[in-house]
């Protein structure tokens, strides 16, 4: 009797060790905050979490820092060790400053994965020939007008004249009104001038257009699809610096032209995304170029203003066509993780067509291939038009994933909104951007 | 003999004492102080944390660089104006306010509610304020035919400047009300029996009491408008161009975003040997003075 009870007791704690060498840990992801793709992400680790992680015994949770200063706390984290999130985020602008940080994940991204994700956002999340993330979210630039006014601009006789003439008057060119789609940087610039009151009086808005120019980063990630439409680039095919050039001097000069005649507001050098989306969603300015995830903000009711009257388009041409910078912000494997298996498990699941689909219609923004995006395409329809811009229009500037991207962007911003506001001349500007890339560069 | 050896352990049992708070302090800061001494030393990066010794190429680069003097001129200018109209302003309101905050203490709580909030936070509650279009004031000076752009760029610096010292008057007022409630009323009374009263009591007699106060007052807010960081880098990111960048936002990016953190840390042991000759100065003034 007492035997039996021995080996009964013996079985069961037998039964136990093997269960739990069997049963993963749980993993923690450090994600990028805001809306709307925290609370669509959210729902995506619920379903992994009653399904596939259910499955295998791994639950996945998430946390967030705050966006001010979420990349310098990553860094510091991920440099002194942290163990406390297994998967991170990844970004094309950074991939290479965290890359040594990171484990590759080549061995994840099969065939198949490429049915679900976009191949080219994919290569945004490489650097030096490996894959770091699985893409989650596209960012890229649509041009968002109000279409009762641009439709009015090109129908209107009397708005058409006094477009010729102010444009004739300001930029020593008579131009005429055109569909936005047709838009080059010239009539972006008298568009811009023509809706703005101080100029025309009676344009029914305040400003024309509204730029971005706090000393920040992203602000120069939007302001150079001026310069990549007229064939600008960070360097050449042999490596050397081009921002002393034609280009870089006409998209600095369309952002001057417009702030020197008052055609932006008046604080925008303190403006960044948020700052933009209330002018342009308070029905005070006519147009501007701003990132894609501002779309769902202006379809809903949030915005009365402006609602049913968004139109959409490319940014405005160069001499090379229209060109929009893109960029992807992904998920990739903390090189400390101790959960390695799990996390990748993860990482596995989320690159397939269920999570991508449920992810896209809550709000999020993933890199669809051709087959799921036609299946979400009711629910977000501008995804599909991101889907064709990225692959017409967008570029990425050479030299722009490397370890020293963030710090030229930065010297950029410094440089450039000090130009735009009058603190530097242009070829003061640019000098300080060339000596700062080839001291970066040469590093 | 007795009296000697008494004292011998006295000084036997202080040095004992001291050794806790020694070693505490060795730890808090000797460490850091030695590695940032080597960082500053090195080439160190967030990708190879111990780095290689580079001799002085940090400190030359720092030193040679426009920018940094720009933003330790910025920073010194900014502190200047910011400590005399928060301390100017603080001695308004001791004066104005003193018979009444008798009478009823609970109002100080009230005065204390801008120092309350966090830096940061307040660079985002004024970037809302003083939107041109969503903004409260913007909006309601324009309704009366003064539009004023607080955050354009010929408004910013006045702006950053009237934030920190809206934010930190408070903490001057608190320091001075306190000296200034020290002072006996019996004082006060003797010196107007001997008719000095108004402009000759307050100059004469009130001030050269609140002095030390004052220099204290003095002393912390130059300290901390100094090193501002949080509401102008929440607030114009120190820009636009570099007009609002303070030391502390140069050697943060630096740091963390051009990853030359040697040349981070060289700049910020600069600043704290030209603080320590400040403060060694500053010091000798005071107590030759008193």
């Amino acid at each position: 009797m007492l035997r039996s009870k021995f080996l009964t007791a013996g079985a069961a704690i037998l039964a136990t060790a093997l269960s739990a060498s069997t049963a993963l840990a749980d993993i923690t992801i450090l994600a990028w905050p805001g809306e709307p793709s925290e609370s669509a992400f959210r729902k995506v680790l619920d379903l992994y979490n009653t399904t596939e992680g259910a499955k295998i015994n791994s639950k996945a949770s998430v946390i967030y820092f705050s966006q001010q200063g979420f990349k310098e706390k990553m860094l510091a984290d991920v440099a002194a060790g942290s163990k406390e999130f297994d998967v991170m985020l990844t970004s094309t602008y950074d991939v290479g400053l965290y890359a040594p940080f990171m484990t590759p994940i080549d061995d994840l991204v099969t065939d198949k994965v490429y049915d679900v994700i976009s191949k080219n956002a994919i290569e945004t999340q490489k650097y030096e020939g490996k894959t770091y993330g699985i893409p989650t979210d596209l960012s890229l630039h649509f041009l968002y007008y109000r279409k009762d006014l641009i439709d009015q601009l090109n129908t209107d006789p009397a708005w058409k004249a006094k477009y010729e003439e102010i444009s004739g008057k300001i930029l020593g060119k008579k131009l005429s009104p055109k569909p936005a789609d047709q838009w080059d940087w010239d009539d972006y610039i008298a568009s811009a001038l023509f809706f703005t009151k101080s100029i025309n009086p009676d344009s029914p808005v305040r400003y024309g257009t509204v730029l971005q120019m706090k000393n920040l980063l992203y602000n120069i990630m939007l302001w150079q699809g001026t310069v990549a439409s007229n064939g600008g680039n960070w360097r050449d095919k042999d490596g050397n610096i081009t921002i002393d050039s034609p280009a870089y001097k006409r998209g600095l000069e369309i952002y001057k032209i417009i702030t020197d005649n008052e055609a932006t507001p008046g604080d925008s050098s303190t403006y960044e995304y948020g700052e933009a989306n209330s002018v342009f969603g308070a029905g005070q300015v006519a147009f501007m170029v701003q990132w894609n995830a501002a779309v769902p903000e202006f379809t809903g009711d949030k915005y009365p203003a402006v609602a049913g009257k968004l139109g959409l388009s490319h940014e405005p041409a160069g001499s090379e066509g229209p060109k929009t910078h893109f960029h992807s912000l992904g998920l990739g494997l903390n090189k400390n993780t101790a959960k390695l298996d799990e996390a990748k498990a993860f990482l596995t699941w989320l690159a397939t067509a269920e999570p991508m689909k449920l992810y896209a219609k809550e709000g999020g923004s993933p890199p669809l291939a051709e087959g799921p995006m036609s299946e979400i395409a009711g629910d977000r329809p501008e995804m599909v038009l991101m889907g064709e811009h990225a692959a017409k229009y967008g570029f990425v500037m050479d030299g722009a994933t490397s370890a020293k991207a963030m710090g030229i962007y930065t010297n950029m911003a410094e440089n450039f909104t000090g130009y735009w506001t009058g603190e530097m001349e242009q070829d003061e500007a640019i000098a300080n951007v060339v000596a700062d890339m080839k001291k970066a560069f040469a590093q | 003999m007795s009296y000697v050896s008494f004292e011998t352990k006295e000084q036997a049992s202080a040095r004992a004492l001291l050794v806790p708070l020694c070693l505490f302090l060795g730890a808090l800061l000797g460490f850091p102080t030695l590695i940032n001494l080597w960082y500053s030393f090195s080439d160190v990066s967030f990708q190879n944390m111990i780095g290689s010794f580079v001799g002085a190429e940090n400190y030359i680069a720092a030193l040679t660089n426009p920018k940094m003097w720009q933003a330790l001129g910025f920073s010194l200018q900014f502190a200047v104006i910011c400590t005399t109209l928060e301390v100017a302003a603080a001695l308004v309101l001791v004066f104005i306010l003193h018979p009444l905050l008798i009478k009823r203490p609970w109002m100080t709580a009230i005065l204390m509610l801008p120092m309350m909030v966090s830096p940061a936070l307040m660079g985002v509650m004024y970037r809302l304020i003083l939107n041109e279009f969503t903004g409260a004031i913007p909006v309601y000076l324009e309704m009366m035919g003064h539009a004023v752009n607080f955050l354009g760029r010929g408004n910013i610096y006045k702006t950053v400047v009237a934030i920190e010292v809206l934010q930190w008057t408070p903490f001057a007022f608190l320091i001075l009300l306190t000296a200034r409630q020290t002072i006996s009323y019996e004082l006060e009374e003797a010196a107007a029996v001997d008719g000095a009263t108004g402009f000759r009591s307050t100059f004469h007699i009130l001030l050269p009491m609140m002095k030390p106060a004052l220099v204290i007052v003095i002393f912390v807010r130059f300290i901390d408008s100094f090193r501002v960081f949080d509401h102008i880098y929440v607030l114009t990111g120190g820009g636009p161009g570099n007009l609002t960048t303070s030391i502390s936002i140069y050697i943060y990016k630096l740091f963390f975003v051009q990853n030359t953190l040697g040349e981070a840390v060289a700049v910020s042991i600069l600043l704290l040997l030209m603080s320590l000759t400040l403060i060694v100065v500053a010091m000798r003034l005071v107590v030759r003075r008193s």
